[in-house]
């Protein structure tokens, strides 16, 4: 029995090329994170410290969740809370008719793909325009990011000068980055001269002054909010830290935990609305207060949505974000897809190899490969133990609890060695799959030992 | 009114252990032999640029020399009297695009990760955004360490707006392939004096 990740997986790394090309990139952009971290001496006090923040604020979060808004309200800005995805997007369609407006430019924001706004919106004519580059590419394609970080990773420069030969007229057969990312620009342009409101996602809330602080590359979170006159906000509750103090220890984090920089070329941060113009922040729950009281699951409201964990990862480098059935893939994806719904997200919990890697590189050291692991001890309860091992494991346990058949067996092992291909790897051995099976070994340890053949090293 | 009372209620319900904030007051944070040197260095490591005044040159001299081709240039500083635009005398930020250059002042620079403190100083903030290449004006004596100095000493103004800025506008979002120049400014040159 497969999982939907084993499956897509299956037809993601049926292309040799691309899935090496992931894989290699991926693994560059961990490596140019661990030469950001050797450059910081202080690097593991840092994650130790961040973990710390985390663990402070979620444990008080409804004291910081209102020091916030009365310190946003005492800035002027309009503060909403939103218990779900639903009244997420009502409230930002509340807002947009308030203004009359009918094109909204956004920035990059995980919530707002959490929350489905693009086609809630779409849908009571508004023309959304996502102007982050990555994601632009995606939404005139008509697709979901592959990645939280790099959203369009899995595509090639070709696929992209193809879709923008269509989509923005550029030159037939060009797909230099550099070309296309200049027609983007123009593109965007446009887009920012024209928009009614503009909207952000927010890396950090911090509680004592009411700021908003957003991370980006390309400077679109900025060009957004500062030509319309209304500025959305959209924040889940967990995204609030303390003060600047805090926030001083994520600026060092983010960027190299992400993609390798010292830090992002633009880190804003929005106290107060433009003058003459309106600043809205919506506070979101959705779900995120109930994983507070879940022990074994708490530490993933310590996210920090770097991607470090995704790019370190050996199953996402060589499966790709689409394998995945959650919005968001990768060890965090896997974990906050389960605490959404685990009867439906279950799939993703065996695209994982226990490696521990994720662990070690998590800039808030959230603990997700052990939680992956204690997903899995559940999933008998859920009825979505996989059947065949299953089985297998009930059989290993009667042969490892029978010790004269155990001996039996192993001595009987080595006749596997010479048995005709088709009878090993076949559709029924799921560990013959993909893989060659190591030879048993003619003699087993015990029967040396027995014989003295098992001598010390000299 | 009630969304704010049932999610704090409900946050309030799910609480169980407490967590105490750690101490934030004494990190050894990385310290740097000549401040100035490190800034500089990462300035060019980021993709911008970075330059030393010195004593009696004049800013607008070297901006030209810089900028040959600049024709629309905005900045609302005194000293620059290449200015072809005041960004606080536009209505309309709208207005602002098409600027070939802007000029502004940081207030102050950061040496691990080449970042430029800029409280909001123009009316129309666009002008740090939308310009094609930007030169930020900056004290040499104004650098500091790390991220932990800077947000020691920071400030707001009253516009309510300040951001770090650390080189380009840059992605690298087709193929992981770095281009500079995606929204913002093709360039950043900070000028120290």
């Amino acid at each position: 029995m497969s999982t939907k990740h084993a499956e897509a997986a299956t037809r993601f790394i049926s292309n040799k090329k691309e899935e090496s090309w992931h894989n290699e990139t991926l693994w560059m952009v961990r490596a140019k994170r661990d030469n950001m971290a050797k450059d910081v001496p202080e690097w593991e006090q840092l994650r130790e410290l961040s973990s710390q923040i985390k663990m402070h604020t979620i444990s008080h979060l409804d004291k910081y969740a209102e020091q916030f808004a009365a310190a946003a309200e005492a800035n002027g800005v309009i503060v909403h809370w939103a218990k779900d995805d639903k009244e997420h997007n009502e409230i930002v369609y509340k807002i947009l008719s308030d203004h009359n407006a009918k094109k909204l430019v956004k920035s990059k924001s995980m919530l707002t793909e959490e929350c489905h706004l693009n086609p809630y919106l779409e849908q009571r004519g508004i023309d959304v325009v996502e102007s982050d580059l990555g994601e632009r590419i995606l939404q005139l394609d008509n697709q979901p990011p592959s990645h939280i970080v790099m959203p369009a990773i899995h595509m090639t420069r070709q696929e992209v000068g193809k879709l923008f030969e269509v989509k923005l007229g550029t030159e037939k057969g060009n797909s230099d980055p550099t070309y296309l990312t200049r027609a983007a620009r123009q593109h965007l342009r446009n887009e920012f001269m024209t928009a009614d409101v503009g909207m952000t996602g927010c890396n950090f809330g911090v509680a004592e002054t009411g700021d908003v602080v957003v991370c980006t590359n390309e400077g679109n979170a900025d060009m957004g909010t500062s030509l319309p006159k209304v500025h959305i906000v959209s924040m889940g509750l967990e995204k609030l830290i303390p003060n600047h103090k805090a926030l001083s220890v994520y600026s060092r984090l983010l960027a190299r935990s992400a993609t390798g920089q010292p830090v992002t070329s633009y880190m804003s941060h929005f106290r107060k609305p433009r003058e003459g113009c309106e600043m809205h922040i919506v506070i979101v729950d959705n779900g995120r207060s109930e994983i507070l009281g879940n022990r074994e699951h708490i530490q993933t409201l310590k996210c920090i949505r770097c991607g470090a964990c995704m790019n370190t990862c050996p199953v996402y480098r060589r499966s790709g974000g689409y394998s995945y059935t959650y919005f968001i893939p990768g060890p965090i994806g896997i974990n906050l897809g389960m605490l959404k719904n685990p009867k439906e997200y279950s799939d993703n919990v065996s695209a994982c190899s226990l490696c521990y890697s994720c662990n070690n590189v998590c800039p808030a050291k959230i603990d997700l490969a052990d939680q992956i692991y204690r997903w899995r001890q559940g999933l008998d309860s859920l009825g979505k133990a996989d059947k065949m091992k299953k089985m297998m494991s009930g059989g290993m346990k009667f042969l490892f609890t029978h010790p004269s058949l155990y001996k039996t067996a192993l001595s009987m092992a080595p006749i596997v060695n010479s048995m005709p291909r088709f009878m090993i790897y076949n559709g029924l051995n799921d560990w013959g799959k993909g893989r060659e099976l190591p030879k048993f070994a003619k003699e087993s340890f015990t029967s040396m030992w027995k014989k003295g053949k098992v001598q010390k090293k000299k | 009114m009630s969304s704010k009372n049932d999610i704090l209620n409900n946050v309030r319900r799910h609480i169980n252990d407490k967590y105490d904030m750690p101490d934030l007051d004494n990190i050894a944070a990385i310290q740097y032999p000549d401040k100035l040197e490190k800034f500089m260095q990462m300035c060019k490591a980021v993709g911008g640029d970075a330059r030393l005044l010195v004593p009696g040159e004049d800013v607008n001299e070297v901006i030209k020399s810089l900028y040959p081709e600049a024709k629309v240039i905005a900045s609302n500083l005194p000293e620059v009297s290449i200015a072809t635009v005041n960004p606080d005398n536009v209505d309309d930020p709208h207005d602002l695009n098409g600027t070939d250059l802007g000029i502004i002042k940081g207030e102050l620079g950061v040496a691990e990760n080449a970042c430029v403190w800029v409280p909001q100083n123009v009316r129309q903030k666009v002008v740090y955004f939308i310009s094609e290449y930007l030169v930020i004006l900056l004290d040499k004596n104004e650098i500091v360490n790390n991220m932990h100095e800077a947000y020691n000493k920071l400030e707001f103004n009253d516009y309510g707006f300040g951001i770090f800025i650390s080189g380009p506008s840059k992605t690298a979002d087709i193929e992981q392939s770095l281009v500079v120049g995606a929204h913002g400014a093709k360039g950043v040159m900070v000028l120290l004096r």
